[in-house]
């Protein structure tokens, strides 16, 4: 059974059509790379995916939820949105730490705000902040920064900065957790750790949508590999077919481009 | 050495005026800039332009006529003189220092990288969990140089209550120099240094306590 199931989206801003009608399905513990060249509608697709943006046509469906239909007359209200977008998590490009928590407050604040309104929250307020700080540091040990659960980010690499990024995307648990070009505001020398980190989330079946320019990293990680090309999927298929076989003329000259470059 | 007590009494005496105006005025317009802020950043067009007209009006005309207006358009408009010249500057101070308040907060605001917001709201916060646990902070440390700039100018600015007869120091003074002594008017500018100079302090001292983050 697909965990999520994409159909028909589409994204207009004014007269501009980003997505011209998008369909794709992700299994559970399946991660899949979304590539093609700039402005070809990967991010918007994710924003949507997050409720970042509204999207003007087609279906978002998570475990067989229907949690976005642009088609029904009804409009989600804000506490609707804000239930129906914690099914995904995204890693932005350029990290969003909060500049005035510290690594592991960074992790923790959003938790603690959800569990505010719990029953068990009320009662025993210490054992729950407890609870939730420990599990942030276990999450920041994953990621290997145990050693900086004080630091604040402008006292951490912008490696170690994405990495606290993803620990705080992890902690919600969401069904899918999105990667909006991850490395692509890091210094070369510093992909590699976020890469590794990212890498460890596929083996343990993290379900994941990952926007990358890193080909490599997106056909040893991934299980399914989408190419996009001016608002709509181009190809599709596992990373061998994709990138070793691809059968549409627009992959293969962005492909070539992308590997003369290198 | 008469003289030099009375001189001292009465400066004392007008530099209350000044510190009162000065108190009063930063505790309600810091508030209240931030409601002029929120009209000015509204989506709703007609009460956005109305607050920006507002601002304009008040930041482009003298603190001095808008002292004179306060006091004089009452009784002349409504029939209802001011009495209290007192009330009257502090009107035209909260309302003038609001108006500046607010384009700082508005800066502040805008600066922050929208970033920041999305990040809380994929993290299923609120709207208004995003702006007290997340943003709030950072616009208070962008904002807090520029804040100490009017509130240093709000010092000095209070002698200016004088033009509708209130006794405050620079006031006081005067009534000096009609008797030949001068000595007494410069001597004000020592209240206002001292005044400014604790101000100094206690803003390096807020900076200080803000510089464990950057944003």
């Amino acid at each position: 059974m697909a965990i999520l199931e994409v159909k028909g989206l589409e994204k207009q801003f004014g007269s501009l059509e980003v997505l011209k009608g998008i369909d794709f399905s992700l299994e559970k513990g399946e991660s899949m790379a979304l590539i093609g060249a700039s402005g070809s509608g990967k991010t918007t697709l994710l924003r949507c995916l997050n409720f970042l943006e509204r999207p003007t046509g087609g279906q978002i469906i998570v475990n067989d939820n229907v949690i976005l239909d642009v088609s029904s007359q009804k409009t989600l209200n804000e506490n609707e949105i804000r239930k129906n977008r914690l099914h995904f998590g995204l890693v932005f490009q350029s990290f969003n730490l909060f500049p005035q928590y510290t690594t592991l407050q960074n992790v923790t604040l959003a938790k603690e705000l959800l569990e505010k309104d719990t029953e068990d929250y009320k009662k025993n307020k210490k054992q729950v902040l407890d609870r939730i700080r420990e599990e942030g540091k276990e999450i920041l040990d994953k990621v290997g920064l145990s050693q900086k659960l004080d630091d604040y980010p402008h006292q951490l690499s912008g490696g170690q900065q994405q990495r606290v990024a993803i620990a705080r995307a992890l902690m919600l648990h969401p069904d899918i957790l999105c990667f909006d070009e991850p490395t692509s505001a890091l210094d070369p020398e510093l992909t590699g750790e976020v890469l590794k980190v990212i890498r460890g989330l596929a083996e343990s079946h993290t379900t994941m949508v990952i926007v990358t320019h890193e080909m490599k990293f997106a056909k040893d990680v991934s299980d399914q590999v989408l190419f996009m090309d001016q608002g709509v999927i181009v190809e599709r298929g596992t990373p061998e077919q994709v990138f070793e076989h691809p059968t549409e003329e627009r992959t293969k000259q962005f492909l070539q481009r992308y590997f003369e470059e290198k | 050495m008469d003289n030099f007590s009375a001189v001292v009494s009465s400066l004392n005496g007008g530099i209350l005026i000044n510190l009162q105006l000065f108190f009063t005025t930063l505790l309600l317009a810091i508030p209240l800039g931030l409601v002029i802020t929120l009209g000015s950043m509204s989506k709703f067009r007609p009460i956005k332009w109305l607050t920006q007209i507002f601002v304009w009006i008040i930041r482009g005309t003298p603190l001095m006529l808008q002292l004179f207006v306060v006091l004089y358009a009452p009784g002349l408009i409504f029939d209802i003189p001011m009495s209290n010249r007192f009330l009257a500057a502090e009107i035209a101070f909260v309302i003038n220092y609001a108006c500046y308040f607010s384009e700082i907060y508005r800066g502040g605001i805008e600066s922050i990288p929208k970033g920041q917001y999305e990040a809380g709201e994929v993290l299923g916060m609120t709207r208004s969990q995003i702006f007290f646990k997340v943003i709030l902070l950072q616009v208070i440390k962008r904002i807090t140089p520029a804040m100490g700039n009017e509130v240093i100018t709000l010092t000095k600015d209070t002698s200016l209550a004088r033009v509708i007869g209130l006794t405050e120091i620079i006031m006081c003074a005067e009534r000096f120099t009609k008797k030949g002594l001068i000595w007494p008017l410069f001597s004000t500018g020592i209240y206002f240094l001292i005044m400014n100079g604790i101000l100094t302090i206690v803003l390096k001292r807020l900076e200080k306590k803000m510089d464990y983050f950057r944003a």
